[in-house]
């Protein structure tokens, strides 16, 4: 379960003060899927650093399973990262030096090793019809490969957290429609909690709950 | 299958080839040049050692005029010929404060006569009373040099057995002497005033250019001193009394070499500081830009779970790699050019030099490694400690 409480956070742009996060409140069961919508610049990608522990917040607090992960030093908070919690990015967010199964891997470099783990990449890559890109690099692959190489990625470490900062916008729409698929079905097969932050209002409404954020300030979008 | 961070450091070097080439080759050549520098200083000062310690003497006495041939001649085995009365050596075997001393005739052969790649240096030694062979010769030949027997430095290219021909007599090699480094040793033939007196005597019918050398003429005394005195003490004290000499202490000798090394180490180093600060600066500047444009990538690596650590050494990784690759390259490079070139350098720098060591030299290439990881360290340190230190969040942000 995650429980944001009270959380706040302030950027300095140009010697003023812009409350990114103001207050955000709320609760996620394990197996939701959640999806934030809202404008640019509304603070959406914030939130989900906050929930994430990439950014620290300056008031409030975020527990996972009853622990407030901002009171943990950086290799338990990196280590949270590393088996609970996984990004899916919009931009490209593999590593140009390593292969699709590779990148995969990647968070195994960091820690938590499964055994299978590259029998795992390797499901994946057949699951997200990527078998004969196993060996190619980023710049081999298309954007929709790439992005499901990247949702491979985040499955490798068995997380109980996805958070997708707008993990469609520059896919066309039949990607989109795979992407989100993907999403669902991880899901429905390990329970995992998505958390997507989207300003798409349809990938949005395939989600089972609506978060709406305006201005730093969050809503439940009824 | 598992992805480690020596990997990731060998991948993101090997994507910018270019640049980690040329960074390495910044660290090649401040190691290769302080490698060669300090196996070609130590090489000289080792020669000095070896050199002083066949010699045997503390001072040298030869004709006033000839001090400069004299150092010369013990330095850099140059040929030459002098000569004063044999009356000197019976005064100064007489002085007090006088240990032991040793006439010897230094003879510049005819360039036609010997090996033709080596200025061949004829010296002859009183077995009776010589303290510079004779050690030599009780170890390894366990007799005295008898009649036109010689004895040859190790640079000369011949073995025992062989028969050297000077002024017409025909002399037999007997043995080879162990390098030293000093010309004056490696470059010479040896043999007894005897023989040296008698091939003289006999050119007059035998060779082509007779020499003349009386048998009451020689060319120095090596002195050694008694406990109580000191060298310096004791060449004053013969230059006094004994008109028409210049005793040199071999002290002063070897300061004076030592001084002209210092001055050679001091550039060197001078020389090589500049470089490694610039190799350093240059290294240190690059790893920043590394980490600034890598801002996104490192801070997706710590979305996925690297600790502020993994970061820190993925940094240092890459730059220690880079800079012993470097080190390397540069190890090999210097001893390879210094290989090739010592020759050149012993002959216009006309000072003693022999290779030093195995167990040394291997001190020294463990020192030159040591030398660029630890460049490799200093360079990235800050770089690291920026990069690990990043908000994941504001690395990732900023990187786009």
């Amino acid at each position: 379960m995650i429980e944001v409480r009270n959380l706040v956070k302030t950027y300095r742009i140009a010697g003023q003060s812009m409350r990114a996060v103001d207050d955000a409140t709320f609760t996620i069961q394990d197996g939701e899927m959640v999806s934030i919508i809202g404008h640019s610049g509304s603070g959406k990608t914030t939130l989900l650093s906050l929930i994430g522990g990439l950014t620290r917040p300056d008031s409030g607090e975020v527990k996972i399973d009853g622990v407030n992960i901002w009171s943990l030093g950086d290799r338990e908070l990196s280590g949270l990262r590393n088996t609970k919690i996984s990004f899916v990015y919009q931009f490209s967010s593999l590593l140009p030096t390593l292969t699709a199964l590779e990148n995969i891997l990647l968070p195994t470099a960091f820690g938590h090793v499964r055994q299978d783990a590259a029998d795992f990449g390797m499901i994946y890559l057949e699951k997200l019809g990527l078998t004969d890109k196993r060996d190619s690099y980023p710049s081999e692959l298309s954007g929709g490969q790439q992005r499901r190489v990247a949702i491979a990625r985040a499955f490798v470490n068995n997380p109980r957290i996805i958070l997708a900062d707008e993990p469609t916008g520059d896919l066309d729409e039949e990607t989109e429609q795979d992407v989100i698929q993907c999403f669902k079905d991880m899901n429905k097969d390990t329970g995992v909690t998505f958390i997507i932050v989207t300003h798409n209002k349809e990938v949005a409404s395939r989600m089972g709950r609506q978060l709406r954020m305006a201005n730093g300030i969050l809503a439940e979008n009824s | 299958m598992r992805i480690r961070i020596l990997n990731l450091a060998f991948k993101n070097l090997r994507r910018k080839f270019v640049r980690t080439l040329v960074l390495s080759l910044s660290v090649a050549v401040v190691t290769g040049s302080l490698l060669g520098a300090t196996v070609f200083i130590t090489g000289m000062k080792n020669a000095l050692k070896i050199g002083t310690y066949r010699l045997g003497a503390d001072i040298l006495v030869v004709p006033e005029k000839y001090e400069a041939q004299a150092k010369s001649a013990l330095l850099a085995g140059e040929p030459t010929s002098f000569y004063m009365d044999r009356s000197v050596y019976d005064r100064i075997k007489k002085m007090e404060g006088v240990k032991r001393a040793s006439p010897q005739l230094f003879i510049e052969p005819t360039s036609f006569t010997c090996c033709y790649n080596v200025k061949t240096f004829l010296i002859a030694f009183d077995p009776d009373t010589d303290f510079t062979i004779a050690p030599w010769l009780e170890k390894h030949l366990k007799r005295r040099l008898t009649g036109n027997e010689i004895i040859t430095g190790r640079e000369m290219p011949v073995i025992t057995g062989d028969t050297l021909p000077f002024y017409g007599t025909p002399f037999h090699v007997v043995g080879t002497l162990e390098p030293t480094g000093m010309k004056f040793f490696d470059q010479s033939v040896f043999m007894t005033m005897d023989a040296a007196y008698r091939m003289a005597a006999d050119s007059r019918t035998k060779a082509v250019q007779p020499i003349n050398i009386p048998r009451d003429k020689i060319s120095a005394v090596l002195v050694q001193v008694t406990e109580d005195m000191t060298p310096d003490r004791m060449a004053i004290r013969i230059e006094h009394d004994i008109d028409g000499v210049k005793a040199i202490a071999s002290d002063q000798v070897i300061s004076a070499v030592r001084r002209q090394l210092g001055g050679l180490i001091k550039g060197i180093f001078v020389i090589s500081s500049v470089l490694w600060v610039l190799a350093l600066l240059l290294m240190s500047f690059a790893f920043y830009m590394i980490v600034n444009e890598r801002q996104r990538e490192l801070g997706l690596l710590r979305s996925m779970g690297a600790t502020r650590g993994h970061v820190f050494k993925l940094i240092i990784g890459e730059a220690v790699i880079t800079s012993l690759s470097g080190g390397v390259v540069g190890l090999v490079a210097g001893s390879a050019l210094l290989l090739s070139f010592q020759g050149l350098i012993v002959h216009s720098l006309k000072l003693p030099y022999l290779l030093p060591p195995a167990g040394m030299l291997g001190g020294l290439v463990a020192a030159a490694v040591a030398f660029s990881i630890i460049t490799g360290l200093i360079s990235s340190v800050l770089p690291a400690l920026i990069a690990s230190r990043m908000e994941p969040y504001e690395a990732i942000r900023k990187g786009e």
